[in-house]
């Protein structure tokens, strides 16, 4: 880990959810809200870490279809246990961004 | 009629601040407890923040937590999990539970010091839940162990340890009563909320939870990380103080006590989540490293939010960086060798598969603290296990109240950093817990470490029944190595396999 003193500089943003369906929901969810971007999931069995670059969408009616079952916006806190970057909540999506790009 | 929908209103409803008449505003947000530094009240109007919930939105989210936490607990009860488990993880169980609990209620203090003080009405608006989060932290983590009292009575520690002079208790509170109990609302949001939480707790919530699904903890982990997903909402309160407080030229403030309650964070986190991490768990389900644990979080995440909302990298933060080598190991050889006045049985985690994985976790660990290992393994395989007890205390740092420590071997080089301060000398670990000495001289010159209650008399008779004594460590609660010094026992046959 030689990189240690430059791994700050990163531009990841993204949630880090508990393990369970909403977390597969919603990391099928960043695939097809974010088009034309590599997303990656990170599987630690507790949680799932699902980062993008730069900017990341999550919109409530694409993870609803991915649950099968009507969702609402703020239900992603029950699973939602950190995230990278900041966070907007609104009522039909969720952005992670960050306002400084190094 | 048409509904709103909540984000046209929210913004409305908690707009709640008015131009006082009867009192001034000073009355009315008294400074100290505000932490308002100066700045009058229609500055702090344009608090925005990230997380916008409302109570009835609040209520449902959180009855949908606990009941996935509780029937989790519910399902897994008849599976024994516990008496399964290996004694490593056991030890990682009761530390938690007799660091974390009782100290929730002070987070549940502070938030209350937000929702009522705090100038900015969004904050008051998220620290309300915040109050009612912490409460539902300390509830659950009471809880949990209560069941397994009957089963070990060093669980017993979950409640009582609040309630005690025990060393590591006096640490720990050190910290949580000057980041939570005892600042203003401002200064709970920079400490607390936003390097506390959106930082360290990360560590040993949802890292350890990682730990606990590896070992098979169901329970544990999902209860865990379940905390953090309040912590997660209600740690965003921090962040748009310091947008107000840079944009009303106080970035000076906001940077020091940042700075301060990081370095404080990270003192605790390294003794309590590093040992967890590092040696409690059992090797076969160590997947990361205590320091591979701090990159993912602390350095890659929570360093890289810090310069997003446009305050600086810590002063000390390279030295941070490079203690993630160490810290870790210092802590868990005192955990171990001063294992009589723990509440916890300590695991030694030195066994020959142990040792591999330290080594490649952290190149150079057979040459430095393996060495101290080695003749702690040689006395036990010699039978003089007497020789692997303390015959006196650590020195204690005046800050962090943990052990003065560094690193074994060839290259011995622990430092005390002493400080004269009004007629009295002061100890301490490293120039980090100096400087927030420094910072606030008189607010923390009166305390007495363990140490110094020992020379100033207070522990009587000044001896280890003294000292358990005054630890309220009762028979039946004191530590001992963990597996009852069976690893011993494998290395004696390895060796005598090598020999024949």
């Amino acid at each position: 880990m030689s990189d240690i003193s430059q791994s700050h500089i990163n531009n990841k943003v993204g949630p880090v959810m508990r393990q369970g369906d909403l977390a597969n929901a919603v990391a099928e969810a960043a695939e097809i809200d974010n088009p034309g971007k590599a997303i990656t999931v990170e599987d630690k069995l507790a949680y799932l870490r699902i980062q993008t670059d730069g900017e990341m969408f999550l919109q409530r009616q694409t993870i609803e279809e991915m649950l099968g079952r009507p969702f609402s916006m703020n239900e992603l806190e029950v699973d939602l246990a950190s995230f990278a970057g900041r966070i907007d909540t609104k009522a039909d999506y969720v952005r992670f961004h960050h306002a400084l790009v190094l | 009629m048409a509904l709103l929908g909540r984000l046209d209103w929210y913004n409305l409803a908690r707009t709640t601040n008015w131009t006082p008449g009867s009192v001034t505003e000073d009355e009315l947000f008294p400074p100290d407890m505000s932490g308002s530094m100066g700045i009058p009240l229609s500055k702090w109007e344009s608090y925005d923040e990230p997380y916008k919930q409302t109570y009835p939105e609040y209520v449902k989210v959180q009855r949908e937590k606990d009941a996935g936490a509780y029937s989790v607990k519910a399902a897994l009860e008849r599976s024994e999990i516990y008496e399964k488990a290996d004694p490593g993880w056991q030890a990682v169980l009761k530390l938690h539970y007799g660091a974390f609990p009782r100290a929730e209620y002070s987070a549940s203090t502070a938030e209350a010091r937000m929702a009522r003080f705090g100038k900015a009405p969004g904050m008051r608006n998220m620290a309300t839940m915040g109050m009612l989060d912490e409460m539902r932290h300390a509830q659950l983590q009471l809880y949990f162990p209560h069941e397994l009292c009957p089963k070990d009575r060093q669980f017993d520690w979950a409640h009582k340890s609040g309630d005690t002079n025990h060393w590591a208790i006096v640490a720990a509170r050190h910290l949580f009563d000057d980041m939570m109990v005892t600042r203003g609302a401002s200064e709970v949001a920079l400490g607390l909320t936003f390097a506390f939480e959106t930082g360290f707790t990360n560590m040993q919530f949802l890292g350890l939870a990682a730990d606990a699904a590896e070992v098979g903890d169901w329970s544990f982990s999902n209860m865990i990380s379940s905390i953090q997903t309040d912590e997660s909402r209600h740690a965003q309160i921090g962040g748009p103080l310091v947008a107000i407080l840079l944009e009303n030229g106080k970035k000076e403030e906001a940077q020091r006590i940042v700075d301060m309650m990081i370095w404080r964070a990270w003192r605790l986190f390294s003794a309590v989540t590093g040992a967890a991490m590092d040696y409690f768990t059992p090797v076969a389900d160590r997947k990361m490293s205590f320091k591979e644990f701090m990159l993912e979080w602390i350095v890659s995440q929570f360093e890289r939010a810090l310069l997003d909302l446009g305050l600086d990298k810590p002063w000390y933060w390279d030295q941070l960086v490079a203690d993630l080598d160490h810290a870790s190991h210092a802590m868990q050889m005192g955990f171990w060798f001063w294992r009589p006045i723990m509440w916890w049985n300590n695991p030694a985690g030195v066994t020959a598969e142990d040792r591999a994985w330290l080594e490649e976790k952290y190149p150079g660990w057979s040459e430095s603290f393996g060495t101290v290992w080695d003749v702690i393994t040689d006395n036990l395989l010699e039978g003089k296990k007497e020789r692997t007890y303390p015959e006196t205390l650590p020195m204690l740092c005046n800050m962090c109240q943990l052990p003065i420590a560094s690193v074994p071997g060839p290259a011995w080089k622990v430092r005390d950093f002493p400080l004269e301060y009004k007629g009295r000398s002061y100890h301490f670990c490293s120039e980090g817990c100096q400087w927030c000495f420094e910072q606030e001289p008189e607010r923390y010159a009166g305390h007495l470490s363990l140490i110094d209650r020992f020379l100033a008399g207070h522990i009587q008779p000044p001896n280890l029944e003294g000292a358990l004594n005054y630890m309220s460590l009762a028979p039946g609660e004191i530590g001992d190595d963990a597996h009852n010094y069976a690893w011993v026992e494998t290395i004696r046959a390895a060796r005598q396999k090598a020999a024949a």
